[in-house]
């Protein structure tokens, strides 16, 4: 198979995200002096002019009210300086006194990535700077309307059938493999790390824990996505992995679309193992050659040991999805990572294009949609009875109108 | 016996007197006084018992087959009722006779500037009057000629990078060129053609804007018509969300055979959690052919360099630094 870059329509645009890039790399020396490799002489200039740089952008943003915090860092509503009405996210990362540079690791991943993918179905980085006190700032696009989770969670006021599922996992979708197509894994899918942007659209956010595919023999930590999105070979402590820990992720999010309760709430990590064995089945080495290797492998005693389940177990529980969807879901969803789909296989997948068609984005239920809807039509109600000369035009010429 | 008017001068006259002079063709009117042109043709029986009502009702009904815009075309219903009041202005000048000359004139001004409108509230009348199985039907039509319209489209615009794809293989097959170069000159054309081909759908459409243009201003204009936002084509649903890959300029083997690589694709510990060397194969294989970016990088750090010294210089230094390695091992 070939495997090759990916480029948009645009082919301008690559060459404007190296410029930006060029110069907010400008910017981030300023930050993390330790990665400078000019000589002592040059340095003092480009100290200067990295400040000067930062300087800049940090004078093009005002910060408005706070939005909300996070574990990492506290978010606030901005705007540009030279035009008021746009809006912005202000991402204020919280100083750590852990690290050296007082920055976390968290922090450099998400500017680094974030930096890398331009995607419609990426949150943007537009600009970074430090604020006083070394603060990194990352300003990043304004997603007012909420995440994924807020819609999954609010079955009282918001109804949604397969088409929007399919709408919604498509957007994650191509983010996935774009991702991966750029051999980065995400390592944090999840419903509340899917952002809904203004038009409907998905964004997949934090890149905190973000990495390039790795060298071989380079060990990766398994400590990485939220319980309930991890994948088995992660609870088994598999330092070796690819982008099927993020199809996982992605699966189990599909089953919370449908379900609209977590498909596999562990309450600790064996816990968690639990629930995978009784939903999907229990991994072994028949299942899964090699998988007795893994360190944190336990064995499992041949009474206990529930065989892989079928497609009519799927079906019982996510008939909505359809069969074709459900063969999609089973697909993301295999326990051996190898015979799991890649990000790729899953766009390919016939769903997509099978019945129904995925809900057109601007047509997605949205968070608090329905009560401004109906305000709007009350509004709209009141003027028009107001206009008494109005009806009495139209009366008039319905008469004439009379065939 | 049986009397008919005319609607150009509403005279009445029995049905044996049309035969009579009008069957050779059109002729004056007989009646004193009036020698209006007529024709047999247009000879009706009467509806109301007065004339003067049986012709407001056919002024009426003509000039509401011009003036057929709805009000959900328009953005208040004040701006609705303006034009309702202006369109009556319009029938009355016709009914009594005042300033008919000048208002034919806008009557047929508006309906040449408008016909596209006029044909399409006229079709939507005559869909709303059928019933709902055939209203249905054509819908389902205009969307299957829709989604044909874009997926002949799809298929010609796959066919051309196809064939660039083909010619860069080709190329690079019985010529001793820099691969590279041929890649990049390849993918060049692949964008010119498509761009010639979008630059044609432009021209047509600019053609179009152009022959509403350029005919003569109109006479009779209405305020707050609601722009007119084109309904979006219904498209193929792409699960890639129209992200292409770019022709690959080398394949893949199926397996690098080289010692350093061998324990990773033997070692349980290493395939058993997924990772695939295969992956890192790739990515090398990308990172080593992905000149076109460096050049492009360098290429700006040059264009800055020229227009800011300062600044030029501290880009290249660190976009060069930051080329050099895959920047995978940093963090
Ligand atoms: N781009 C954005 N647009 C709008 N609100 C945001 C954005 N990013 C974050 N927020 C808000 O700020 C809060 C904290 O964000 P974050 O630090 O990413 O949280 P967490 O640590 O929970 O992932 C979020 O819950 C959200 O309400
Ligand atoms: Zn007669
Ligand atoms: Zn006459």
């Amino acid at each position: 198979m070939a495997v090759s870059p990916v480029v948009t329509h645009e082919a301008t645009s690559n060459v404007k995200v190296t410029a930006a890039k060029a110069k907010s790399l400008a910017v981030r020396t300023n930050s993390f002096p330790h990665k400078t490799e000019a000589p002592p002489e040059k340095k003092q200039g480009g100290q200067e002019l990295a400040e000067r740089l930062n300087h800049e952008t940090k004078e093009k943003y005002v910060k408005d009210k706070k939005l909300g915090e996070g574990t990492y860092a506290i978010v606030y509503l901005g705007h540009l300086k030279a035009d008021p009405l746009s809006k912005v996210a202000i991402k204020k990362i919280k100083v750590n006194t852990e690290y050296r540079d007082g920055l976390s690791m968290d922090a450099i991943r998400e500017v680094k990535y974030l930096q890398e993918l331009s995607h419609p179905n990426i949150i943007a980085l537009h600009a970074v700077f430090s604020s006083k006190n070394q603060n990194l700032n990352l300003v990043l696009e304004f997603l007012p309307l909420g995440d994924l989770e807020m819609l999954i969670k609010d079955s009282e006021g918001i109804r949604y059938g397969t088409a929007e599922v399919k709408a919604w996992m498509g957007m994650l979708g191509r983010a996935v493999w774009f991702c991966h197509e750029n051999f980065v894994l995400h390592r944090d899918i999840k419903p509340n790390n899917l952002f809904i942007a203004a038009d409907g659209e998905v964004k997949l956010a934090d890149f905190g824990l973000a990495r390039s595919f790795s060298d071989p023999y380079r060990p990766m930590t398994y400590q990485v996505i939220t319980r309930w999105y991890r994948p088995p070979e992660l609870l088994y402590g598999a330092r070796f992995y690819s982008g099927a820990v993020d199809v996982w992720s992605m699966g189990t999010v599909f089953a919370e679309l449908i379900l609209r309760v977590p498909f596999l709430a562990g309450n600790t990590d064996i816990h968690q193992l639990e629930l995978i064995c009784q939903a999907v089945g229990t991994p072994t080495e028949e299942i899964w050659p090699g998988v007795s290797k893994l360190e944190g492998y336990v064995g499992y005693e041949k009474a206990s040991i529930v065989p892989v389940r079928g497609k009519d177990f799927y079906l019982a529980r996510f008939g909505t999805a359809g069969p074709v969807g459900v063969d999609l879901l089973m697909s993301m969803l295999a326990l051996d990572p190898r015979k799991r789909s890649t990000a790729r296989q899953m766009l390919e997948h016939r769903w997509w294009t099978s019945d129904p068609r995925p809900t057109a984005k601007v047509d997605l239920p949205r968070k608090g949609g329905g009560l401004e809807k109906m305000g709007d039509d009350l509004k709209r109600r009141g003027g028009e009875v107001e206009d008494g000369r109005g009806n009495k035009v139209a009366r008039k010429l319905n008469f004439g109108a009379t065939k | 016996m049986r009397f008919l008017v005319n609607p150009e001068c509403y005279h009445k006259m029995c049905e044996s007197c049309v035969d009579r002079i009008f069957s050779q063709g059109p002729a004056p009117c007989p009646v004193a006084g009036c020698a209006r042109t007529l024709r047999k043709q247009r000879f009706r029986k009467q509806t109301f018992e007065d004339l003067q009502i049986e012709r407001e009702v056919d002024v009426r009904r003509r000039v509401a087959a011009t003036f057929n815009r709805r009000e959900s075309e328009f953005q208040t219903l004040r701006d609705y009722n303006n034009y309702l009041e202006e369109v009556e202005t319009l029938t009355f000048n016709l009914l009594y006779n005042i300033d008919v000359a000048i208002t034919e004139a806008k009557l047929a001004s508006y309906a040449k500037q408008n016909a596209a409108d006029i044909a399409n509230n006229k079709a939507l009348s005559a869909q709303e009057s059928a019933s709902t199985e055939a209203r249905m039907a054509a819908q389902k039509e205009q969307a299957r000629l829709r989604r044909e319209a874009a997926r002949i489209e799809e298929e010609e615009e796959r066919r051309e990078r196809e064939e660039g794809r083909r010619e860069i293989i080709e190329k690079i097959a019985h010529s001793t060129d820099d691969p590279d170069k041929i890649v990049r000159e390849g993918q060049k054309v692949v964008l010119k053609k498509s761009t010639a081909r979008r630059n044609a759908a432009d021209r047509l459409r600019a053609q179009d804007a152009a022959s509403v243009d350029n005919a003569s201003a109109p006479l009779f204009q209405i305020a707050g018509l609601r722009p007119i936002t084109q309904p979006q084509l219904e498209q193929v649903y792409d699960p890639f969300g129209g992200y292409v890959v770019k022709p690959s300029y080398f394949e893949l083997q199926p397996s690098y055979a080289h010692p350093w690589l061998e324990k990773a694709k033997t070692d349980p510990q290493i395939l058993a959690g997924g990772y695939d060397v295969g992956e890192y194969c790739a990515r090398t294989m990308m990172e080593a052919c992905a000149g076109l970016g460096v050049f492009v990088e360098e290429e700006v750090a040059r264009r800055e360099r020229a227009a800011d010294a300062d600044l030029g210089t501290q880009s290249a230094a660190i976009a060069g630094g930051e080329g050099g390695g895959s920047g995978s091992d940093v963090l």
